[in-house]
């Protein structure tokens, strides 16, 4: 069939990978500005959903900064079998600093041991009259790199600071060390547990918010197939629109949290009461913050995916 | 242009929308399909532009046979194909401009071309003026015009009309015909479906009946 308008061939544009993702990014602002009100709408269930899950974050993350400062009471002293000369000691603690998992290693000597359990009887003093410091016996005290706190390390270190023959005895609070493993286990699983139902329902929530929006034109959808457009070019513009949408709500909830926390929540008198904590809260750290958009964006683009699968089945 | 061999269509077990359709229409011709209410028009319509598949027949468009067509294959078909829908189809968000502008730019035209070439049809369905309103904001015949626009703005192969003088006065109505017998002239094949028999009547077009689902006359009996 001679066409005259064939010969007319107009200049395509968005040739190659860079146009299509150009005109599919641009579409996707039209859309948006076509659709304003269920845009903003969704954009702010997304956000709220959002704010929830980064306060549990805020809490969890300041609630575990607080109890593992207290693991810095993990402490292990090791005794020795007799009196070492300085030479020996300086030896021993360099070997001691080298073993996995140490974070400091100090020499209490006699003279040192003597003076802290003086200073501890208090106005009891003068029952050590005339007692020599030679009683007590030297020692080397050594704390623990956080991440080797817990009972498992503890003991894999014990076990190895007892292969130096010099060392007698070693001591610490293996109890303790136990019950407070045991608590932060206890945490990290309420956390895990109340954290995965939270996002769970941020998942579902972002999910059926997005369905509506898609929903919302799905005639828009049907007419794309019909004038001839491949499934990629219907899709890509929703899928970016989505991804945006969660990476906007996301972002205001951020915005909000950083608006609650610099208004008061970094402020520790109202934690003063409570005690257990003397520098107030701190702020989500910027990989958490990073994990929250990029998880937004994830939820937007999956969620406009699953939500196209039901309506472009041409 | 199209051939359709025993093509049989049921939209449930027992109820059978068309059943042994056989016809060939030429590429350039201009064809009537017509009956009453419920005949089966807007189902063979369907079926050419691959909306529906037909139970049973084959269906031929431009030499692909489209009941064995992947549904790959789908876009590259319907961007042949200029189809003008009963309900129209307007997006009521966009502009004139940009409802029209979907059928270029699911073709990958650059804006400016695009542009220039929807004004050009708005021009000619006498909707220039009107290229920045809404849908709603038209009249009946109005949207009928700007639905016809989208689907020839590309110069279509085959230009499939489904009631399009439906609810327009007689003047407008004309007016759709003329775009419609336009388009043929500049070398589109068109297929209108219609119970309009006046419309029939007027044209001296080759005209198809439907009844039940059977062609009980072809003007064209060839
Ligand atoms: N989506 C559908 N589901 C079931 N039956 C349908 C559907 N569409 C049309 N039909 C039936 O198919 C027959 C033909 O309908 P249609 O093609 O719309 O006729 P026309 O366009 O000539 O009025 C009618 O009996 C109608 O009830
Ligand atoms: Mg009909």
């Amino acid at each position: 069939m001679p066409r005259e308008k064939a010969a007319k061939r107009p200049k395509l544009a968005r040739e190659g990978v860079t146009g299509r993702l150009h005109y599919f990014v641009e579409r996707a602002f039209i859309n948006i500005r076509q659709n304003v009100l269920v845009n903003v709408l969704s954009i702010v269930t997304i956000a709220l959903a959002f704010l929830i899950l980064s306060l549990f974050l805020l809490v969890y993350v300041n609630l575990e900064r607080v109890t593992a400062s207290w693991s810095d009471r993990v402490q292990i002293t090791a005794y020795f079998d007799r009196e070492l000369s300085s030479g020996e000691v300086t030896d021993l603690t360099g070997k001691i600093r080298a073993i996995h998992g140490t974070l400091d290693v100090g020499y209490i000597s006699r003279e040192e041991a003597f003076r802290r359990f003086y200073g501890r009887l208090k106005g009891q003093e003068s029952l050590l009259e005339g007692v020599s410091p030679e009683i007590l016996p030297s020692s080397i005290e050594i704390r623990l790199k956080r991440d080797s706190r817990d009972s498992q390390s503890v003991a894999t270190y014990v076990t190895r600071l007892r292969q130096f023959p010099e060392i007698k005895e070693v001591q610490y609070g293996e109890e303790w060390v136990k019950r407070f493993d045991d608590f932060m286990n206890l945490i990290r699983f309420a956390g895990a547990l109340v954290g995965g139902f939270i996002v769970l329902a941020v998942i579902f929530i972002v999910a059926n918010t997005i369905k509506l929006t898609i929903y919302s034109r799905k005639d828009e959808l049907e007419l794309m197939g019909l004038v001839g457009a491949t499934r990629m070019f219907i899709k890509a513009p929703f899928l970016i629109e989505g991804m945006i949408q969660g990476v906007a709500g996301v972002a205001l909830a951020l915005l909000v949290l950083t608006g609650a926390y610099m208004a008061f929540l970094h402020n520790a008198d109202i934690f003063s009461g409570i005690g257990i904590m003397e520098s107030g809260l701190v702020f989500l750290p910027l990989s958490h913050l990073a994990a929250l958009l990029f998880g937004g964006a994830a939820l937007g683009f999956m969620g406009s995916l699953a939500s196209l699968k039901k309506f472009i089945a041409l | 242009m199209i051939q359709l061999h025993n093509v049989c269509m049921s939209y449930q077990r027992d109820a059978t929308a068309l059943s042994g359709i056989s016809a060939k229409i030429s590429k350039g011709e201009f064809v009537f399909l017509t009956g009453v209410s419920g005949a089966g028009k807007s189902t063979l319509l369907k079926l050419l532009y691959g909306a529906l598949k037909p139970t049973r027949g084959q269906v031929v468009i431009d030499g692909v046979n489209i009941t064995k067509l992947p549904p790959s294959q789908l876009p590259a078909l319907r961007r042949k194909i200029g189809v003008v829908f009963q309900d129209f189809k307007l997006l009521p968000s966009r502009t004139v401009l940009e409802n029209v502008a979907i059928t270029l730019e699911v073709l990958g035209w650059g804006k400016k071309d695009i542009n220039k070439r929807v004004y050009h049809i708005l021009k000619q369905v006498g909707l220039e003026h009107k290229i920045n309103s809404t849908p709603i904001r038209l009249s009946g015949g109005e949207q009928q015009r700007v639905a016809m626009a989208r689907a020839l703005v590309n110069d279509p192969k085959l230009i499939l009309a489904d009631e399009p003088t439906g609810n327009l006065d007689e003047e407008s109505k004309e007016r759709v015909f003329a775009i419609l017998k336009e388009a043929n002239v500049r070398g589109s094949t068109v297929v209108v479906a219609t119970h309009d028999r006046r419309l029939i009547e007027n044209s001296h077009k080759r005209f198809i009946v439907l009844d039940k689902g059977h062609v009980t006359e072809d003007s064209d009996a060839s």
